[in-house]
C-alpha cells in the first residue's frame, strides 16, 4: 500500500506494492484536470491528469522517450496531448517535450510541471521553473539539483543502465520512460508491448530495452505516489492519436484529395512526407516541388483540370504564394493551401509557434482576392477543417486557407476517430449538361458561383485567367465589368458569413466576460473558461472557424452583454483584436503575445482573475 | 468537332487577336493552328497554359481549353494540369521575360521532370508588353528605355541551356518560317516528354529585327545527330540561327514514371489509413531507439 508517511504528498522509501489499486483512489478536484490538491495535506489521491516534461540536448532521446510515453500513455487508454520544443538545428541545442495524460478529456498540454525529467544539467537551469510547487524531478546522476528540491528529486543513472543493461546509450530513453512510468505509478505493460512490436525480430534487442525500462522503474518508482494517476476507465469509442498535420492530411483525403505539391519548410514538412507515402495508395498525386510558387501553381493546374488539390507551407512559403492566391481568387479556382504558421518576421523563428500570418492570409496579395480564411482549434478540428476548406473551395471557387501553428501542426493528441461515414463531398458545378453555346464561365448567377469548364468537357471550353473578363472569360476592363467581376467574387461567399460556418463557440452564449480566440488557443482558453465558470463568473469563448469572411454578427451577439472582451493570440501587433475592433466596432482588451510558446490554461485564467480583481 | 478532318480555321476563337500588325506572334499562331489541324487534336482535350506577356495572350484566340496565368508561372500549372489528367494534350506558352527573366527557375525541373508538355517560347528578344525593355535574351549592347547605353549583359543561350537542363526534345523555329514551325510543333506535341520551342517571333514595334533575322537563319544541317547531346551542345553554343530540331531522346516521362509507380503501390482508403493511428495500437512514430 502507499506509504502513509509522506511528506506534502510525497512518499518516501519503497513501499508501492499495491501501486495497481490507485484507481480506486479518490480523485482530487481543484484547479485544472486536478494538478493540483486543496485536499488534505498530505492524503494521497491519484490525479486525472498529470504533465511530465522532458528535458536535455536534442539527439540525446528526449524526443523519442516523449514519443514512447505518448504512445503508451494513448495505448495505455488515457487522453494525452503533447507539446515541445526544439531548436532550428538538427543536432544540438536544448529540446524539450511535454506529455499531459488524463483519464477524462483534456484540451490543453498543461503548464505546471508535475514531473520533470532532465537529462542535463542544462535541462534543470531552463525548466526548473515550470514546476509546480508540488513538481518531482527525475534527473540524470551528475546534474546538480539544489537541496531544497532533495525531497522530491531523485536520480536515475540514465547513461549508466542504458549501457550496462540497453547494451548502449540509446537505450537512455527507455530507462527514462521507465523511471517516469515509476514515479506515476504507470503500467509498464503498454510499453513492453510497444517495443516488442518494434523489435519483433529482434528478441535480444528488445530484452535489453525492457530491462533498461524495468531498471528505470526501480529508479523512479523511488518517487511513487503522490504523482499517480488514476486509472484510465474502459473505453468502447475507437480512439487515434495523432498530430494536427497529420489530422490534416488524413481529413483532406476524407475530402477526396487528388494532388498535393508542396515545397519543405518546418513545421508544414511532415504533411508532404505523409501524403508522398500515402496519397499514391488512394490513386492521387504527390510531388515535392522547387518552390512555393510553383507547388501553388501546379495545384491550381491540377484543380483547373478537375482535380482536389492542395498544398501546404508556412509563413515564407505562403509569403511567395501570394501573387497565386489573387489568380485563384480572380480566375475563380478552388484549392487547399494549410499554412502552419510560425515565428516570423521573415525566417523568423522556424521551430516556434506564433499566430501571426492571419492578416497575411485575410488581405495578403495585391488587388483585394477573395479568399476564405479558417482556423481549426483542436488536432480533431484539423480533420474537419480539411473536410470543410474542400467543401467551401469547391463550393465557391475560392482558395481556402487553413491556418494552424507549430503547436497545433506538431503536437500529439488522442481524440475520437473521426467517422468517415459523416463526411460529405461538395461536387463542384461544372458544365455537365449545358450546350456549349449557352456556356459562360464566369457567368453572373443567383449564387455567383459559375460552371466550372472542366479539360474533356466538350462545352466548357473556356480561358480561365486572371486578367479582368466579361461572363466568357474574355478580357475586358470597363467599370460595369470590372464592379460587376468584384461583386460577383465576394458575394459568393456570403453563406459563409451568414452562418454557414460552424463556429466553436464554449460557455455562456452572452457572457459579461467574452473571450474571443482562434485556432491553436482554444483548449486552454477552454479549460480556463471552465474553472472561471466552475468558480461563478459569467464567462464564455467565442472561436470563429472561419475568419474570412469574419462573422460580425456572431460576434457582436456574442459580445452583446459584456463588460470585458478579452482576445488573446499569439503574435505581437495583435492582429484578431484590430480585426474585431474594425470589423464590429467593439472595445477589446487585447492580449497578445510573443514568446514562440502557446498559451496555457494558468496564463489565461491569470488573465480573466487577475484582471478582475484589479478592475 | 465534326468526324472530317479538322481545318486551322476550325481552331479559331472569336476573339481577334490583339497583336500589332506584322507581330511575329500571329506566324506562331498560324502555324499552331495548323499543326493542330495535323494533329487533328480535340480541342476539348487540349490545354494551352500561357504567362503573361503579348505572346501570353495566345490561349484567348484559339478554341481550346485555356488557362492564362501569372507572369513567369506556366510551366508548373501546366505540370498540374497534366499531371492531374494524363489524357490532355497540354501546350505552355510565353515570351522570353516570361520564360527566361521572371520564370526561369521553373524551366530546369519541367525539363528534368519530363513532363509530357510542349513548351512554346515567342522570342522577340525584348519586353513587348511592358513596351520594349531589355529581355534576358536581349544581345549585348542593345539599347533599350532601361539600357539607354546599351545592354551590359550577356544573354541566355535558350537552346544550349534546354540542352544542359535535359529536355528530352530541343527545337527552334521562326515565325516567319511557318511551314517548318508548324512541323516541329507537330513532333513536339509527338514527343512523349518535355518539348522545348524556342520560336524567334519579331516585335515589329519596339525591337524590329524581321529582316536581319530572315537573312540569319538557316537550316539545321542534314547531317545533326539529334540523338548525340554533344552534337546538340555545339550546334546550340555556334549560335542560335539554325532552325530544326537540336536535340531529341526519349526517357520516361514523369507521368509514366507515377502511372508506374501507382501501379505498383498498395491501394488503400482513409479508413485504412486511420487504423494505423488507432491508439491502443499503438501508432507509427519514432518509435524506441534501436540499441
Ligand atoms: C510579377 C509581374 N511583374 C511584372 C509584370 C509586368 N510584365 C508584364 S509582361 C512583362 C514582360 C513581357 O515580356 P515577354 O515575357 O518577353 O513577353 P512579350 O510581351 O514580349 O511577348 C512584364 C515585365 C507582371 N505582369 N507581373
Ligand atoms: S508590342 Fe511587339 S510583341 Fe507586342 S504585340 Fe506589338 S509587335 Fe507584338
Amino acid at each position: 500500500m502507499l506509504c502513509a508517511s509522506s511528506v506534502r504528498g510525497w512518499s518516501l522509501g519503497f513501499a508501492n506494492d499495491g501501486r495497481r489499486t490507485l484507481a480506486a483512489r479518490r480523485p482530487r478536484s481543484s484547479g485544472f484536470g486536478a494538478a493540483a490538491g486543496d485536499d488534505h495535506e498530505g492524503a494521497l489521491v491519484a490525479r486525472h491528469s498529470v504533465v511530465i516534461r522532458l528535458a536535455g540536448e536534442s539527439g540525446e532521446g528526449v524526443i523519442s522517450s516523449g514519443d514512447i510515453l505518448t504512445q503508451a500513455a494513448a495505448r495505455g487508454g488515457y487522453w494525452t496531448q503533447t507539446f515541445r520544443t526544439y531548436p532550428a538545428e538538427i543536432k544540438g541545442g536544448p529540446c524539450m517535450y511535454q506529455v499531459r495524460m488524463g483519464d477524462r478529456k483534456i484540451y490543453s498540454h498543461g503548464r505546471e510541471v508535475d514531473l520533470l525529467v532532465c537529462f542535463n544539467q542544462e535541462a534543470w537551469d531552463l525548466h526548473h521553473d515550470a514546476l509546480g510547487s508540488e513538481g518531482a524531478i527525475l534527473y540524470d546522476t551528475g546534474v546538480d539539483i539544489p537541496d531544497e528540491y532533495a525531497e522530491r528529486a531523485r536520480p536515475v543513472r540514465m547513461e549508466q543502465l542504458a549501457k550496462e543493461l540497453g547494451g548502449s546509450l540509446r537505450a537512455k530513453n527507455m530507462v527514462a520512460v521507465g523511471a517516469v512510468s515509476g514515479v506515476i505509478d504507470f503500467d509498464t505493460a503498454p510499453i513492453e508491448e510497444l517495443v516488442l512490436r518494434r523489435y519483433a525480430h529482434k528478441q535480444g534487442v528488445a530484452d535489453a530495452n525492457i530491462a533498461a525500462l524495468h531498471a528505470g522503474e526501480a529508479e523512479g518508482g523511488d518517487l511513487s505516489g503522490a504523482l499517480a494517476i488514476v486509472d484510465p476507465v474502459e473505453v468502447e469509442e475507437d480512439r487515434v492519436l495523432m498530430s494536427g498535420n497529420q489530422a490534416l492530411a488524413l481529413g483532406a483525403v476524407a475530402a477526396g484529395l487528388d494532388y498535393f505539391a508542396g515545397y519543405p519548410i518546418t513545421p508544414a514538412s511532415d504533411i508532404l512526407e505523409w501524403l508522398s507515402a500515402k496519397l499514391p495508395q488512394t490513386g492521387g498525386i504527390t510531388i515535392q516541388c522547387e518552390d512555393e510558387i510553383a507547388s501553388l501553381s501546379s495545384v491550381l493546374g491540377a484543380s483547373y483540370a478537375g482535380a482536389k488539390a492542395m498544398t501546404a507551407t508556412s509563413g515564407p512559403g505562403l509569403s511567395l504564394m501570394s501573387e497565386l492566391l489573387g489568380l485563384a481568387g480572380a480566375a475563380e479556382i478552388p484549392c487547399v493551401i494549410v499554412d502552419a504558421q510560425r515565428g516570423g518576421p521573415s525566417t523568423g523563428l522556424p521551430t516556434k509557434t506564433e499566430q501571426s500570418d492571419l492578416a497575411h492570409a485575410l488581405y495578403g496579395g495585391h488587388g483585394e482576392a477573395p479568399r476564405v480564411v479558417m482556423a481549426p482549434v483542436s488536432v480533431a478540428d484539423c480533420f474537419w477543417a480539411a473536410v470543410d476548406a474542400f467543401n467551401f473551395a469547391e463550393r465557391f471557387q475560392v482558395p481556402v486557407i487553413i491556418l494552424t501553428d507549430q503547436g497545433l501542426a506538431t503536437r500529439m493528441e488522442v481524440i475520437e476517430r473521426p467517422d468517415t461515414s459523416a463526411v460529405d463531398r461538395w461536387p463542384r458545378v461544372t458544365a455537365e449538361g449545358i450546350a456549349a453555346e449557352d456556356y459562360k464561365r464566369y457567368e453572373y448567377t443567383e449564387d455567383s458561383v459559375s460552371p466550372m469548364g472542366i479539360p474533356g468537357q466538350p462545352s466548357g471550353q473556356h480561358v480561365a485567367t486572371g486578367i479582368e473578363h466579361d461572363e466568357y472569360g474574355n478580357p475586358g476592363y470597363t467599370p460595369e465589368i470590372h464592379v460587376g467581376m468584384q461583386r460577383k467574387r465576394w458575394a459568393k461567399l456570403d453563406p459563409l458569413a451568414d452562418g454557414l460556418a460552424n463556429h466553436v463557440h464554449h460557455g455562456e452564449e452572452q457572457p459579461e466576460i467574452a473571450i474571443i480566440g482562434f485556432g491553436s488557443t482554444y483548449g486552454s482558453v477552454r479549460e480556463a473558461v471552465e474553472r472561471a465558470a466552475d468558480e461563478g463568473l459569467s464567462i464564455g469563448m467565442f472561436y470563429p472557424r472561419v475568419l474570412g469572411p469574419f462573422p460580425v454578427e456572431r460576434v457582436r451577439e456574442f459580445t452583446d452583454n459584456a463588460r470585458r472582451v478579452i482576445v488573446p493570440e499569439v503574435n505581437f501587433t495583435g492582429q484578431l483584436a484590430r480585426l474585431v475592433r474594425g470589423e464590429c466596432g467593439i472595445s477589446v482588451d487585447g492580449r497578445a503575445k510573443s514568446d514562440g510558446l502557446p498559451f496555457t490554461a494558468e496564463d489565461i485564467y491569470e488573465l480573466i482573475v487577475v484582471q478582475e480583481v484589479t478592475a | 468537332m465534326s468526324v472530317e478532318t479538322p481545318k486551322p480555321k476550325d481552331y479559331k476563337s472569336d476573339l481577334k487577336p490583339i497583336w500589332c500588325p506584322g507581330c511575329g506572334d500571329f506566324g506562331v499562331l498560324a502555324s499552331l493552328y495548323r499543326a493542330f489541324a495535323e494533329l487533328e487534336l480535340d480541342p476539348a482535350k487540349t490545354v494551352i497554359v500561357s504567362g503573361i506577356g503579348c505572346s501570353s495572350r495566345l490561349p484567348g484566340f484559339v478554341k481550346t481549353y485555356g488557362f492564362h496565368t501569372l507572369h513567369g508561372r506556366p510551366l508548373p500549372v501546366a505540370m498540374g494540369v497534366k499531371l492531374a489528367n494524363p489524357e490532355l494534350t497540354v501546350i505552355a506558352v510565353g515570351g522570353d521575360g516570361d520564360g527566361f527573366a521572371i520564370g526561369i527557375g521553373h524551366f530546369p525541373h519541367a525539363a528534368r521532370r519530363n513532363i509530357d508538355i510542349t513548351y512554346l517560347v515567342m522570342d522577340n528578344e525584348i519586353y513587348g508588353l511592358t513596351k520594349g525593355q531589355v529581355s534576358p535574351t536581349s544581345a549585348v549592347d542593345h539599347k533599350a528605355p532601361t539600357t539607354p547605353w546599351g545592354n551590359l549583359e550577356t544573354p541566355i543561350n535558350t537552346l544550349a541551356f534546354a540542352v544542359a537542363c535535359s529536355a528530352s526534345f530541343v527545337a527552334r523555329g521562326a515565325s516567319f518560317n511557318t511551314k517548318a514551325l508548324t512541323e516541329l510543333i507537330v513532333q513536339g506535341v509527338e514527343h512523349p516528354g518535355f518539348s522545348f520551342i524556342d520560336a524567334l517571333s519579331p516585335c515589329v514595334v519596339f525591337h524590329n529585327t524581321q529582316d536581319e533575322w530572315k537573312n540569319l537563319v538557316t537550316d539545321v544541317a542534314p547531317d545533326h545527330d539529334v540523338a548525340d547531346r554533344t552534337q546538340a551542345f555545339d550546334l546550340a553554343l555556334r549560335g542560335g540561327f539554325s532552325l530544326g530540331v537540336v536535340y531529341r531522346e526519349r526517357r520516361p516521362t514523369l507521368n509514366e514514371r507515377y502511372a508506374q509507380l501507382l501501379g505498383a503501390a498498395k491501394t488503400s482508403d482513409v479508413d485504412a489509413m486511420l487504423d494505423a493511428f488507432t491508439a491502443r495500437e499503438g501508432v507509427a512514430m519514432g518509435g524506441p531507439a534501436a540499441s
